[in-house]
This record gives C-alpha cells, structure tokens and sequence, in this order.
C-alpha cells in the first residue's frame, strides 16, 4: 500500500506544480485588487508543499502488508467498467433500457441471481425509471431506439 | 413574545398535512439509511436534491432535516444488534450496545437510545430556537473580512476534527476550493482552467459531483468491504423488551442530559459533525463514570451519552447553516446546494427574508422527533428486515438514482460522465486515506470565501491589515491560527508527555 500512497503523494505534488504554473498565467493583480489568478496561485503552493510532506510521511511508514488492492477491488473495477459500459450505450439503449440491462448485469455478476430474476429485475427496472423518472418526475430522460 | 409568535408561525408551516406528510417520510427515509450500511445521510439527500426541483422548498428542507436525524436514530438499529455501525455517528454505539444485545438486552439499549435522543433532540430544538435568531443578529454584523475569516476558521477546524493526518485534510480542502476557481471568474470574466471545454465554462454543479463522490463512490467502497462482519442477535425483539427499568432510567439519566449538552455544543462548531459529538460524549461518560471497566461491557450509559449527543448535535447544526450560511458536517453542505437551487441564500437574514421557511423547519423537527420515537419504539423488526435487501439491488439503485440526478442539472450526458470521474477520484482518495468530507465544505465554501477575499482586499485597497484589525475577524482569524497550529501542538505535548514519562521510569531497553 505504501507505494500507492507514495504515488498519491507525488499526484498530489504534480497536480500542485500545474495549478501554479496554469495560474501564473493568470493576472495575479487586478486594478480593483487580487486578480482571477491569485487564489489558485496559493491553492497551488499549498498543495505542492502539503504533498512534498506527506510523500515524505509515507515513504517513512513503510507498511507493506498493506496492499491498495484488496481482494474484492476486482469486483468493484468490473462494476465500474459495466457503469461505464451503460453510460456508452445510452445514446443507444436511451436510460430507461440501459438501466435495465444495467441492473440485470450487476445482479447477475454481483449477486449470482439466476438469470430469470435478473431479467424480471431489469424489465421492472426500465418500467420504473421511465414512469418515475420520465412522466412523474418530468425529467426528459434520453431515448433510444427503442424510444424509451 | 417574539419567539412564541415565531413558533406558531412555525407549527402553522409544519402541521400543514403537506409537511406532515414530507417530514414522516423524510423520518422514515432516514431511519432506512441509517439502518443500511453503505449509504450515509449526505448521499440519501444528494440523491434525492435533483428530484424536488419542483417541490416547495420548505416542505424539501423539511423532509432532508427528517432524513438527517432520522439517521442518526436509525444507525443505532445495526450498532446494537448487530455490531455494524450503520452510520459512523453510531460507532461508539457499538461499544456498549451490542454487548447489551449479547446479554438479552437489545430491547432497553434501542429503548434508550431512541428515548435519549428524543429527549436531546428535543431539548436542542429548545435551545436552536433561542440562539440561532440571536447568532443571525450577531452575523449582521458580518463583512466580507468577518466572512473570510470565518470560512478560514471552518477550513482550519476541519485539521481538528476532519480526519487523522492534517496534511490530507488541508490537501482535500484545497482540493475542493480548487474545483470551485473552475469556470468563468465572477469579478474579471477570465475563463480558469476550462482549458476550452465550453461545458467547464459554468464550473463544476455540485450536484454532479456529490452524487459522484457520495453516491457512486461509496458504492466501490462498500463492494470492497467485508461481508457479515457482525453477528446477528439470535431471537425475536418482543415490545416489552423494549421497556427500561428503573435502574436504567437512574443509571443513564445524566449520561443524557451530558450527551445532549455536548452533543448540542460540538454541532454549532463549524465542522465538529456529530460523530465527534458522540466520540467526546462516550470519552466523557466513561471519564466521569465511578465504575469505567464497565464501558466496552454493556453499560447503558455507554448507549445513551453517544446517542443523545449525535442527535442532540444533529439539530444544532443547523445553527451555523441557517444563521451564517456555514454548514458545520457534510450533510448540511448538501443541504446548502439545496438551498442554493431553490435560490434562497441561507444566512443572517433568513430568519428575517424566510421566517416561515425557518421557523416551520424548527417546529418540524419537535414534529419529526415525535415521529422518530414512536417507530423507533414500534417498527424496529421492520427496519431489520430492510438489512435483508441484498447489496446488489441497492448498489443498482444508488448508481441509477445518481446518474439520473446528475442528468436531470442540465440534461447532459457530460455531467454523467463528470460524475463518474468524481466518484473514481473520491474511491481513490479513500483508499490512499484522503478525507473527502474537507472537500465537500470546501467546494460549498470555496466561492464565498474567494469573494469575501477579495471584495475584503479592494475595501482595505490590497492590505491584508483589514483581516486583523476588525474585532470579529481577528477574532475568527485567531481561532483559525490556533485549529491549524493544534495537530502541532498536540504532536508537542505527545513527545514532551513521553519525554516525562521516560525521565520518570528510565529509558526503555532496546
């Protein structure tokens, strides 16, 4: 784990570089006072200063039995990489659908439902978001082919 | 007279059925969430802030304050029977609360929780409504200097109370006040870090990124925890367990009264949150109790100091929000956006520009509290029932009602896809111990802070003199000093502790 908190130590350093150098392009002064470039300036030289220490806090507690990926963190990226999946298929599936197929894979991948609860889950799902959400709610949800 | 009229005016706002009906639901929604591990009272109402766009604000507040305290009673249920704090208010809980449960007493620990926190929360509605008008009065007198220094007081007391290494609080602070320079600056019109991407233009929503980093994040979160870590109480909760004998009324009467009093005054400060509330309150108890080996083995007091405390500091956080506009934990931060959508700016004058929206909150929550002890009392087997859901149906859920309040901002599938990136950097940031909760009330803070700043910088014509030469901002500046240089401290007396210890005892051999 440490090496992962070491690198977040060193992310947080670069990101603090950056802010400074994006905001130096920015006018620090303006005739009416700080300009639009004075906070980030700061934020950015705190940032950079509070990673350089933290960096150092880290590579001194070396705890190696620590390990940034737990034995359940492959489930959690294959549910991120189905969330990410749906979100591609919207502009095809629209949300109503793509929910649906959505409940239906997490349920079947994270759960190990049988396949006919997760389909009676997922057509219950599509029908609920889109009288929920679409007509009660009145939010005007994306369709797709199939105009839901 | 004026509080008395105040109050009627309250209970005509809340007793309308109308809010009646909202603040039973806003009750009963937050005992569920309390009830379910995963899933924390900021991301119940960041869930559901998209979807009352069309609600009348007052009822909204309403049922979000219901969901708040409904909370904390609600994380007691799985504290006590079985050992998994359903919120991190409940933690403590679980100290003395399961080992009641292990003796056959699960009934009187829930009964005085419920009954504790009814007391506290009801006694803290009593004193919010005698200091909130009065804090209100004080913040007229608010500049931009005193403003400033105030949200510098709240970023500086989050390195107190915001998590273990202060370093990571502040980097998770500036953070969120670097998210909140993203967009077009209000003062010059300069575009900041937009870097052409016409969407950034507006900045970041905050409800994009709390259902991101609240709502699905917390779902990567949970899917790595653990399964079954507590073991479930055998047996059936009969109503007549849950009446409490005299000798528990005797031995947990000044734990509550204790509970309630430091309960109410850590939620006034900004950022003390209420599960330091029930930290101090348990330390406290066991501190003064004449028997401490009985704490961590089922001492009622040990249930009902914690409990009393973070409902007692549930309510008085909503002091700093109405009568400053400073939420004090993450739950009234989300509360503040929702203020902010309905387009009413919480403040000094709230109490004067919306007294029927203040004042109808306030006499809700003796509504709400009411309400709260009664399904504690009488609908406990079916909160339980609710843990059977199984977690990959309410993951589902979570992730389709975040998406959908992401979208329904400005019906764009950018924001979806923001969101996302949100909840990724925020599953980071907890795993590499990263507190998110500093960056939330940075991001609600961040703009009022830099206006202030500024707006205080062109008075003062650039010298930064002004922050300490008016009295309310020393003040605030002073106390702010003080919160940033306390881990420093605390790291000093640490060493000159051990250092006096050494002396006394000797050197321990290597």
């Amino acid at each position: 784990m440490w090496h992962a908190r070491v690198f977040g130590g060193l992310a947080v350093l670069t990101l603090g570089i950056a802010v400074i150098f994006f905001s130096r392009q920015l006018p620090y002064h303006s005739d009416y006072g700080p300009g639009p470039g004075f906070l980030p300036t700061w934020i950015g030289y705190v940032l950079a200063a509070c990673a350089v220490v933290v960096t150092a806090q880290e590579l001194r507690a070396l705890k190696q039995n620590e390990t940034f990926f737990q034995p359940r963190t492959r489930m959690a990226i294959k549910v991120l990489l189905v969330i990410a999946t749906t979100f591609l298929l919207f502009p095809l599936l629209g949300f109503s659908v793509g929910f649906g197929v959505f409940i239906c894979a997490t349920m079947r991948l994270m759960g190990g439902h049988r396949w006919v609860t997760c389909g009676v889950a997922a057509i219950g799902t599509a029908v609920s978001i889109h009288f929920l959400f679409g007509h009660w709610l009145g939010i005007p949800l994306p369709t797709g082919l199939v105009g839901w | 007279m004026d509080l008395i009229h105040n109050l009627y005016t309250g209970f005509a706002v809340a007793l309308t059925f109308q809010n009646i009906l909202y603040c039973s639901f806003g009750v009963f929604v937050g005992q569920i969430i309390g009830v379910l591990p995963g899933i924390g009272a900021p991301t119940a109402i960041a869930l559901l802030l998209p979807l009352t766009f069309t609600i009348n604000p007052t009822s909204a507040i309403i049922m979000f304050a219901g969901i708040y305290y409904g909370v904390a009673y609600g994380g007691t249920i799985t504290s006590v029977l079985i050992n998994v704090p359903g919120e991190s208010s409940t933690v403590m809980t679980c100290l003395d609360g399961y080992q009641m449960a292990l003796q056959g007493r699960a009934g009187a620990a829930l009964s005085v929780a419920a009954i504790g926190s009814w007391i506290a929360g009801t006694g803290s509605i009593v004193l919010l409504m005698a200091f909130a008008p009065a804090l209100a009065k004080f913040g007229l007198r608010f500049g931009p200097a005193e403003f400033f220094a105030l949200t510098m007081m709240a970023f500086g007391l989050l390195t107190v109370f915001g998590g273990e290494n202060p370093f990571k609080v502040i980097i998770s602070t500036m953070l969120g006040l670097l998210l909140t320079t993203v967009g077009l600056d209000v003062v010059s019109g300069m575009p900041r870090f937009a870097f052409g991407v016409p969407q950034l233009l507006g900045g970041f929503d905050f409800i994009v990124l709390i259902c991101g980093m609240f709502g699905v994040a917390e779902v990567f979160n949970s899917i790595e925890q653990p399964e079954d870590e507590g073991q479930a109480i055998k047996g059936k909760l009969r109503l007549r367990d849950m009446f409490l004998t005299w000798e528990d009324w005797v031995a947990s009467r000044w734990a509550i009264a204790r509970g309630s009093v430091i309960g109410f005054l850590i939620g006034m400060i900004p950022a003390g949150g209420i599960t330091t509330a029930s930290f101090i309150a348990y330390l406290a108890e066991k501190r003064y109790a004449k028997h401490p080996e009985r704490f961590g083995r089922g001492a009622i007091e040990g249930v009902a100091a914690p409990e009393s405390a973070n409902n007692s500091a549930s309510i008085s956080g909503f002091a700093p929000l109405l009568a400053l506009g400073i939420p004090g934990s993450a739950t009234t931060a989300v509360m503040l956006a929702g203020f902010m959508m309905w387009g009413i700016r919480p403040g000094p004058l709230l109490f004067t520009q919306h007294a029927d929206l203040v004042w109808g909150l306030i006499a809700s929550m003796y509504v709400g509290n009411f309400l709260l002890l009664l399904m504690n009392i009488f609908l406990i087997p079916i909160f339980v029932a609710m843990l059977r859901i199984p977690y990959s149906i309410m993951m589902g859920l979570i992730v389709v009602f975040a998406t959908v309040g992401a979208f329904s901002v400005n019906n764009s599938l950018f924001d979806v896809w923001m969101m996302l990136g949100f909840a990724l950097l925020a599953y980071v940031m907890i795993k590499l111990k990263y507190p998110i909760v500093p960056l939330i009330l940075a991001l609600v803070l961040g703009k009022l802070s830099e206006n202030s700043l500024r707006q205080a910088l062109m008075i003062s014509g650039g010298s930064p003199i002004i922050f300490v030469a008016r009295p309310i901002s020393a003040l605030f500046m002073g106390a702010a000093l003080l919160a940033y240089l306390t881990p420093a401290l605390r790291w000093f007396w640490k060493r000159w502790r051990a250092a006096g210890q050494e002396a006394r005892v000797g050197p321990v051999p290597s």
